[in-house]
């Protein structure tokens, strides 16, 4: 498999308005897009500062257009945008704009793409400065733009070799592999995966350390925060909350008072979490949604001054 | 009855969800466009946490230390472009001391927008050489890889303040503790309810829920933001009413006898039980009006909808089988 096939694998079949199969035109596509782009890019440069604000606006209006139609416009019950034709009218505009959703998610990726780029460019830039000044710690720079070219090398070749090389998917046993598919296997399952499960690991330490700050007794929040706790932390103690709730029930057969049930741990521990914790954490739902709801507002009708307009 | 608006956002909570979002939509525009015309009457209540950042700058001037500013992990979202507006106004205070900043980027796209952003503030407060390429940084897409990244930062630079504010995830926590370890002031909010425990527990200051998205508003005083956040107040009422009338409302009906309830794909009359006996029986959660305003019955025949197949679906359905 060459790489025109592999990217004529990867593109989608069917046609909408919104996406067209190029078929055996896909390089003449691609050069038009590449061109295109350039010349969009020059565009851009080139607009005066005062412009630009227009310009980021009409984008962010347009993108955010169908998406905004497809929460208000009837979105037609289980359909299949792509196959399915369209029962009436009403239908029809909201298959035409419940399609349009996925080209602009495609573009955003695109554009995700070329800004990878560009922190690339920021990373390979501050680190290549730090070693040519032989900046402190510049030692680490330099293992970490090593580490950087060699994964890259080695991830490209070992997937080119999958991709395009390996027609029968022999590589996917381990017999047939070759010199650079262990290599990969020990950089990113060896090295990385490892290195990002200790990463990982070191946060039990750090909730120790955290815990013990807060549950100190200094106040009257501290201490309300460490007494449940304390209850939560209790109730997962099988044995602990078991040899409590027996002797719960013992003291409700001595006395005759059904209300002491409430104290058994499994019962308190559940009044905490349903009665303080979820309408809490529910509010604080309802404030963020909210708070959401408004930012994209604003930049959606380019009331946000924040930002490049800034 | 619901033929006439076949929408599958429309089934789930008829169109009371969609009506409630736009009257919510209503209310901060109205509002944005009274702070327009004058915003003096319009109070925004202390957040201490965003009266301590000219604490915290201050405190690195004087250390000759660097803040450090984290927009979360998340993509360039509403979120990380809050933030970013946030550490504009952050980097605005500190550039008039001439305190360095480090703001380190999780996703590609949020370092490019928050260089933009970063290095407008720098050239509006006349200070365009001070932006190094080291201000703004990108790290990592990778989780871990970005933690390692800026927990690095934070030990190497003994940065004297950190902000802490966006989407953070299993990350927040060495982020706040390293800073904890060197002595550096925190300021943190996370729009997850997950993580703002953590970063109660181990920073000094902390936004909790809207507070972050109110952060811009407060600082920066201007019509727009306090009009919206006076809106998204009035939404807060409408929400926090409707759980009370609700609650009531609720409450009052299910001590009340049912007439017909839901079986299976149908109302059913009690009168028309199966053993044609007229039982009333105490209305179930499902069986009350507040409910059945928020969950409507839908027959089950409107849920799913059979539609022609293109012929080219169907010359594939055929080789596939």
């Amino acid at each position: 498999m060459n790489l025109m096939q592999y990217m004529l694998a990867q593109q989608a079949i069917e046609e909408t308005f919104w996406r067209k199969a190029p078929g055996q035109g896909l390089i003449l596509w691609v050069v038009i897009g590449l061109a295109l782009g350039t010349g969009l890019c020059f565009l851009l440069s080139t607009v005066p500062t005062n412009l630009r604000k227009k310009v980021i606006f009409t984008f962010t209006f347009l993108a955010g257009l169908p998406y905004v139609l497809a929460f208000l416009w009837p979105r037609p019950i289980s359909a299949d945008f792509t196959n399915d034709i369209p029962r009436n009218k009403g239908e029809e505009i909201g298959f035409f704009i419940n399609q349009a959703v996925e080209p602009v998610g495609t573009l955003t990726n695109i554009l995700g793409g070329f800004l990878l780029g560009v922190g690339i460019f920021s990373l390979v830039r501050v680190h290549s400065i730090r070693i040519k000044r032989r900046q402190e710690n510049w030692g680490y720079s330099l293992v970490l733009l090593a580490s950087f070219a060699i994964m890259t090398v080695v991830g490209f070749w070992d997937w080119r070799l999958r991709a395009f090389v390996d027609q029968t998917g022999a590589l996917n046993v381990r017999d047939n592999w070759q010199p650079v598919n262990y290599a990969q296997d020990l950089l990113f399952e060896g090295i990385y995966q490892q290195m990002d499960s200790a990463m990982f690991s070191m946060i039990a330490f750090f909730i120790l350390s955290a815990a013990y700050r807060a549950f100190r007794i200094r106040s009257v929040e501290a201490t309300v925060m460490m007494a449940s706790a304390l209850i939560l932390m209790l109730n997962l103690m099988g044995a602990l909350t078991y040899a409590w709730g027996e002797g719960i029930n013992n003291l409700v057969v001595q006395t005759g008072n059904p209300f002491l049930m409430n104290f058994k741990l499994n019962v308190f521990a559940d009044w905490l979490r349903s009665t303080m914790q979820i309408p809490a954490i529910r509010a604080i739902d309802f404030g963020v949604g909210l708070g959401a709801l408004a930012m994209g507002l604003r930049l959606w009708l380019g009331l946000e001054k924040g930002g490049v307009t800034a | 009855m619901f033929n006439w608006l076949q929408g599958e956002q429309y089934l789930d909570t008829a169109p009371v969800g969609i009506f409630v979002t736009l009257l919510v939509v209503v209310f901060i525009l109205v509002n944005i466009s009274r702070a327009k015309k004058g915003s003096e009457g319009l109070f925004i209540r202390r957040i201490s946490g965003l009266n301590a950042i000219d604490d915290a700058i201050g405190r690195a001037t004087e250390m000759g230390r660097p803040v450090l500013m984290v927009p979360g992990i998340g993509a360039l979202d509403a979120i990380s472009v809050q933030a970013v507006n946030i550490f504009a106004q952050v980097t605005k205070s500190a550039a008039q001391f001439s305190t360095p900043v480090r703001l380190c980027c999780g996703n590609a796209a949020v370092y490019a927008f928050a260089q933009e952003v970063i290095r407008d503030v720098y050239s509006q407060q006349g200070m365009g050489d001070r932006f190094t390429p080291e201000t703004v940084q990108y790290i990592s897409e990778q989780q871990f890889a970005f933690a390692a990244g800026v927990s690095g930062i934070i030990h190497r630079e003994k940065v004297a303040a950190t902000f802490l504010l966006g989407a953070f995830y299993a990350e927040s926590l060495i982020f706040a503790e390293t800073s904890n370890a060197i002595g550096a002031i925190q300021v943190a909010g996370s729009t997850q309810v997950t993580q703002t425990p953590f970063f109660i527990a181990a920073c000094d200051y902390v936004l909790i829920g809207d507070e972050f998205y109110a952060a811009s508003a407060y600082l920066t005083r201007e019509p727009v933001l306090v009009g919206s956040l006076v809106g998204q107040d009035w939404a807060k009422i409408l929400v926090a009413s409707t759980v009370l009338f609700g609650t009531i409302f609720q409450s009052v009906e299910l001590t009340g006898m049912t007439t017909e309830h839901r079986a299976g794909n149908a109302m059913v009359s009690v009168a028309e039980s199966s053993n044609g006996e007229r039982t009333e029986e105490r209305k179930k959660k499902t069986d009350t009006m507040t409910n059945r305003l928020f969950n409507p019955f839908i027959p089950e025949e409107l849920t799913k909808i059979e539609r022609e197949k293109k012929e080219t679906a169907q010359a594939a359905e055929g080789e596939g089988e």
